[in-house]
This record gives C-alpha cells, sequence and structure tokens, in this order.
C-alpha cells in the first residue's frame, strides 16, 4: 500500500489537468492507466483495465458540459486497484483482478461524478460571489487567489475521493480473488470480453447519422476487419 | 504599432491554459478571462480595462486564446465604437468559436487520438501511446500560441474569418479523419473477437445491439455495463 499516495497525488495532477488545464489526455483513463501501471511496475494488466474502462467512456462529439462519469477517479481507482493488488498478491488470475478493476473504476467513476457536482456547486458559489475590486494591485491578487483557489480544490477533492476508495477497492478485490471459483473467473472474463461493444456503439451513434464521417468510417470500419 | 509584444501575448496565453480553472454556472468562464487579461491590462494602459470584461464568458477553451487576442487588439486600438460594442464582439466571436472548437475538439481531434491511443495499447505500441499524446499536445499548444496572435492581428475582423464555407471544410476534414479513426477501432474489435471464435463476435454485436437499445432509452453506459457484470456471472454459472 506504499504506492496509495503517490497514485491519489497523480489523481490530484490529473484532475488538475482535466477540470482546470488545458485538457492534455492524460485523465483519460488509457493514459492514466499506463501512469499508474508505469509507475507501480504492473504496466500491462494496468493497462489492460485502463482499456477497457475508455471503450465503456468513450464519447465522441459530446457537447460540453454533459455530465460524465469522473474518469479521473474511475480511471486512478480502476487501474490502481490492479497494481496494488498485483504488488501485493501476485495473483495469478490477472484476468479477474482486470475485471474487478473495471467495476471498481466504473463505480468509483459514478461515485466520483456526484461527489464533483456537490463539491463543485460549493466552489462555483465562492466564485459567483466574486466581486472586482476597484484598486488594480488588488483586483490582480484576488483573482489570482481565485484562479489558483479553485484549481486547488479541485486537486484535494480529488485526492480524497481516491484516498477513500482505493484501500476499499484494493482490499475487496483482493478477498475475492482469494475466494473466486472457476466458473465465477469464467464470469468476470465474459464480461470484459463483452465491454467493448460500447466502443462500437460509441462510433455508430456518432457517425450513423451523418453521410460524409459515415462513409469514412465504415472505410476504417471494413479496413480493420480486413487488413489489421 | 503594437504595444504587446510576443512575451506578453505568451503570458496572457500561459494564463489561458487554466481558463477552466474557475468556470462557474453564473458567469462561465469571465473570472478566468479576468485572470489572462489582468495580465497584459497595465501594458495596454487602459483605465478601468477588466471592468469592462466581467460579464459571462464561454467559449471552446482551446480556441479561447483566438478571442482573447481580438479582445486585446480592439482594447489597444481604444475601442472606438464603445464598451457595448466590444461585449458584442466578445460574444459573437465567442460563440462563433464555441460551435467550431466543440465540433473540431470534441468532435475530431479528442476521438481521433484516443481511438488511436486505443490502437496502440491493444497492439502493446507503447511509443505509438506516447506519440499520440505528444503530438495532440504539440497540436493544441501550437494552435494556442498561434491562435492568440491570429486573433491580435485580426480584431474586429476576427469574427468574419470563421464564418466562410473554408472553415466548414477545415472542419467536415477533421471530422471524416476522426470517423475513419473510429472505423478502424471497431473493425480491429469485431476482428479480434473473431479470433476468439464465431460466437464471441455473436455476442459482441448482440450485447452492441443491446446497449444501443437501452442508452436510447436514457440508461448510461457505464450504469449499464455495472448491470452487465452480475449477468455475465450468471451466464457463467449456467454454462458447461
Amino acid at each position: 500500500m506504499t504506492d496509495l499516495l503517490p497514485i491519489a497525488l497523480i489523481a490530484g495532477l490529473l484532475a488538475l489537468d482535466e477540470r482546470a488545464g488545458w485538457q492534455s489526455l492524460l485523465s483519460e483513463p488509457v493514459f492514466s492507466a499506463a501512469i499508474i501501471g508505469a509507475l507501480t511496475g504492473v504496466l500491462e494488466p494496468a493497462l489492460q483495465c485502463g482499456l477497457v474502462l475508455q471503450f465503456v467512456w468513450l464519447t465522441i462529439g459530446q457537447p460540453r458540459g454533459t455530465r460524465r462519469a469522473n474518469v479521473v477517479v474511475g480511471g486512478v481507482v480502476g487501474a490502481g486497484t490492479v497494481c496494488l493488488v498485483q504488488n501485493h498478491t501476485g495473483e495469478p488470475n490477472v484476468a479477474f483482478v482486470v475485471a474487478m478493476g473495471v467495476v471498481w473504476g466504473l463505480v468509483a467513476g459514478e461515485f466520483g461524478a456526484r461527489i464533483t457536482e456537490m463539491t463543485g456547486s460549493l466552489r462555483e458559489r465562492r466564485l459567483e460571489a466574486f466581486k472586482l475590486p476597484a484598486d488594480r494591485a488588488v483586483a490582480s491578487r484576488n483573482l489570482t487567489v481565485a484562479v489558483v483557489g479553485s484549481a486547488l480544490f479541485v486537486v484535494v477533492a480529488e485526492i480524497l475521493q481516491v484516498l477513500f476508495l482505493l484501500p476499499t477497492a484494493a482490499a475487496t478485490t483482493e478477498a475475492l480473488a482469494a475466494r473466486v471459483t472457476p466458473s465465477l473467473a469464467a464470469g468476470a472474463k465474459l464480461w470484459i470480453t463483452v465491454l467493448p461493444a460500447f466502443a462500437l456503439v460509441a462510433v455508430g451513434r456518432a457517425f450513423y447519422q451523418s453521410r460524409n464521417p459515415a462513409r469514412f468510417a465504415i472505410i476504417g470500419f471494413a479496413i480493420g476487419v480486413l487488413l489489421l | 504599432m503594437s504595444r504587446l509584444s510576443p512575451g506578453d501575448l505568451a503570458r496572457v496565453n500561459a494564463r489561458l491554459l487554466f481558463l477552466q480553472a474557475s468556470l462557474h454556472r453564473r458567469g462561465m468562464q469571465n473570472i478566468g478571462l479576468l485572470f489572462a487579461l489582468d495580465a497584459a491590462a497595465d501594458k495596454l494602459g487602459r483605465d478601468r480595462l477588466l471592468e469592462r470584461h466581467t460579464d459571462y464568458f464561454n467559449t471552446n477553451p482551446n480556441l479561447a486564446p483566438i478571442v482573447v487576442g481580438g479582445i486585446l487588439r480592439i482594447e489597444e486600438e481604444g475601442d472606438s465604437a464603445g464598451p457595448a460594442s466590444v461585449s458584442r464582439f466578445k460574444q459573437a466571436a465567442a460563440s462563433a468559436l464555441a460551435a467550431a472548437g466543440d465540433v473540431l475538439f470534441s468532435g475530431a481531434l479528442r476521438p481521433l487520438a484516443l481511438t488511436l491511443a486505443c490502437l496502440s495499447v491493444i497492439y502493446s505500441f507503447f511509443a505509438g501511446l506516447l506519440a499520440v499524446w505528444v503530438l495532440y499536445n504539440t497540436a493544441l499548444l501550437v494552435g494556442r500560441r498561434r491562435g492568440i496572435a491570429f486573433g491580435y492581428a485580426r480584431g474586429w475582423g476576427l469574427v468574419e474569418s470563421f464564418s466562410g464555407p473554408r472553415v466548414q471544410r477545415w472542419l467536415a476534414g477533421a471530422r471524416g479523419l476522426a470517423a475513419l479513426g473510429a472505423g478502424l477501432l471497431a473493425g480491429l474489435l469485431v476482428n479480434k473477437s473473431s479470433a476468439a471464435g464465431t460466437y464471441t463476435v455473436i455476442t459482441l454485436v448482440g450485447v452492441a445491439a443491446l446497449i444501443w437499445l437501452l442508452t436510447r432509452r436514457g440508461m448510461t453506459a457505464p450504469r449499464l455495463a455495472l448491470a452487465l457484470f452480475p449477468l455475465a456471472w450468471v451466464i457463467a454459472l449456467l454454462l458447461p
């Protein structure tokens, strides 16, 4: 569990990128899983978990402001669970651990979205009360405090969520992995196998209504099926 | 003669990287905009510059430097048409670029980068994952740097620059590229599942049809994925 704090800190930085910064893609699960996997030395299973989470959360052309799962907390908790369990127990049933990582990632993403909504409204209330002072120097200082304070609030909120969720997820996964029967492990594997269907739906929904992109998507699909 | 040097524009641009940090429902990105304009306010030497920009501001964060460049030019020229007009310019440019930016980023570049990242992971090509991230961010940061310079050079003429057919052609091209990438990913997923057997492909397509139907009825993808988890366990228990 020595990796818990660095993982939580990474979540804070990724939240800064996603909700305060320029959205460099690092907060997307496929990238956050790579960072956490590289940090803990469990790259391949972490990436498997991040990839599946990415399929479920893949959105194309969603308008800004649409409510989405908290992909930062979800991605970090999902990949973090896989890495912590693998490092602690060296569990041979990697597919089951990855499946549990995905489950926890999805749960954390939903939980995180609720928490972010609540903490977000607290943060917004402070920002809405912001008044620009007449004095230039004071105005400049207050603006810096408002922006930096708001960014730090997001970072701390995200770190705390990960510190709460990740140990719970890792402990539950460890306990389940020790007791899992072959048929339940097969169920988890089956579940992971069908989750890419979410990506198929995201692609279909994004392009089926507009003729020109749909043509390109069909060409890409044909190349993917026949040549890759 | 421009009063703002490239260094001043770079400082404003750096602050614009955190435009979203102080996002709130009433004024949206207005505090972030004030924070960015604050970096150049003294150089422009205009009285009460910040007070004129406390109203609502909302645009695509990646294209915001273009709007801000335009605002800086207008403020520098003295906003001869009065403070109401700079506000109108700001809203017009912000709306035009919000729509174009959402199509370009949420509908094209971001999904394209993500599908390429997924393809890299599927093929265990980690250098590809890194390359996607570097390319995406280079394009983003260079675009932001050029954007503020472009807006600053155009000033009032900015809105017309984004309403012509050429922009629409660019957007359509980017969207076509994203569709090609997304199609590739979808094709590869079907291809990979076919390697596991015909039943896997049939299951994948069947589950996709179910997801399509249920998400159309308002169920969200993550909740549906979680609901499928116990179902998969039950199926595994029943199968020999």
